[in-house]
């Protein structure tokens, strides 16, 4: 299937519409999941659900929200911030993600910041390919 | 076993938004069944709390124009937590729009801080008249039947 | 008032979908507080026979290992009231299904008068909710709830 990054994103904004309930307009590729658009954790599997079903492929949750295996890993936490090793695995699991400004201050609290519309975006694209 | 949702109301702006509270305790007989050895309150009838409030809510702002009030689509409810036996949860509605036979409504329910459930909702009212003009005499002992329960709500 | 919103499977194809019944009587206590006068079933009560009947699908598919839980009612739709002397069909279907959730689609009707489309999201609260405490065993897939499964699953 050859997708445009534009409808790509426009079949995203649809899933993302339906799955939180959050108009069309509040949909901007910065906009981060939870923060900005208000999901939870039961959100995010509903999302990787019909994200399947939107782009017919196969998503295991944590290629896409790699939280849980990091966070339960004491060699990749320390006082709540991710360590260099936390940091090396981040960057593997989510390779479709820019973590530079997340690097600067890595709380897990702030993990979060992470799953935006254009991660999503830019993991369903390398998976089209 | 009555099958009421709310205990009472709080708050009540017309048109606008109102506010209920309900107490859960073991009297009530379905948390024999949900579920044996951890009793919560089923996520329907968190549900029902919501729609129950916003019905009062179009009730009020009609001024009980019509006799059935019923939920037409449900979309995003969320389920939280849980909420057990002892405690008490406040539901908070607010009215998207009201208008002479639809409503929507946002609505929230949080007990001792912790969000329990949450979503968006419509509902639609008539008379059974509307259909059938014989049935005038129906809808007027239902709206009688739901003032006098309004007056125990307000007490 | 017991909490069973459906009184037997009359289709059952593991892992995949399931058709029940709920017949609707004026034995119901609760239809004659909804509403005094002209009892009509509750619209939540058809979502829970939905969530029973695509509950026990899920359960099923996963052995009754997982305790599964009605974590989000997707979207639901009603086209038209329901009443005593009535007999629902409720068919749900699988969509998706993971470890940690699965997601069902389904509809209700009354002979060939569509009542309500109702999607759900369980999820399986052992592989989440974490911090929160509850007993061990399986209290979600009672005996109750396996009798209405005997000599139908396929």
């Amino acid at each position: 299937m050859v997708m445009t990054r534009d409808e790509i994103f426009e079949k995203v904004q649809t899933v993302l519409v339906d799955a939180l309930g959050v108009d069309e307009e509040e949909i901007t590729p910065k906009s981060t999941l939870m923060a900005d658009l208000g999901a939870e954790s039961i959100d995010f599997l509903d999302i990787v659900f019909r994200l399947e079903k939107a782009f017919g492929i196969k998503i295991p949750r944590e290629e896409l929200f790699p939280a849980e295996s990091l966070m339960n890993n004491p060699d990749l936490i320390s006082n709540g911030k991710l360590t260099a090793a936390g940091l090396a695995e981040l960057r593997t699991r989510m390779p479709h993600t820019d973590i530079t400004e997340f690097q600067k201050d890595p709380s897990i609290n702030k993990l979060g910041s992470l799953f935006t519309v254009n991660a999503i975006v830019n993991y369903i694209e390398t998976k089209l390919k | 076993m009555r099958f009421i949702l709310i205990d009472k109301i709080v708050l009540l702006e017309a048109g606008k938004r109102i506010k209920a509270v309900k107490c859960v305790s073991l009297a009530e007989e379905y948390l024999a069944d949900h579920f044996p050895v951890f009793p919560v309150l089923p996520g329907v009838l968190l549900l029902q709390g919501l729609i129950e409030s916003a019905s009062w809510l179009v009730r009020e702002t009609e001024n009980f124009a019509h006799s059935m009030i019923l939920l037409e689509e449900a979309r995003n409810i969320k389920y939280k937590s849980f909420l057990a036996p002892g405690s008490q949860i406040e539901y908070t509605v607010d009215a998207k729009t009201i208008e002479e036979n639809i409503s929507s409504f946002t609505g929230i329910g949080i007990s001792e801080g912790q969000e329990i459930v949450q979503g968006s909702f419509g509902l639609r009212h008539f008379n059974l008249a509307d259909e059938n003009p014989a049935m005038a005499a129906v809808d007027d002992r239902v709206i009688e039947n739901m003032k006098k329960r309004w007056q125990l709500l307000r007490q | 008032m017991r909490w069973i919103w459906i009184d037997k499977f009359t289709e059952f194809h593991s892992g995949q979908s399931a058709v029940a019944v709920k017949n609707v009587t004026l034995a119901e206590e609760h239809l004659h507080d909804h509403f005094p006068g002209f009892p009509v079933m509750p619209e939540c009560l058809m979502i829970e026979a939905m969530a029973q009947t695509a509950g026990i699908l899920v359960g099923e598919a996963k052995k009754f290992q997982e305790k599964v839980i009605l974590a989000k009612i997707k979207k639901c739709v009603f086209f038209d009231y329901v009443k005593p002397g009535d007999t629902l069909k409720i068919e749900a279907k699988i969509e998706s299904i993971a470890p940690e959730a699965a997601g069902t689609t389904g509809k209700i009707t009354r002979q060939d008068k569509l009542i309500a489309e109702i999607d759900l999201m369980f999820s399986h609260i052992d592989k989440n909710l974490g911090g929160k405490k509850f007993p061990e065993e399986n209290f979600v897939f009672t005996d109750t709830f396996k009798s209405l499964m005997q000599g139908i699953a396929d």
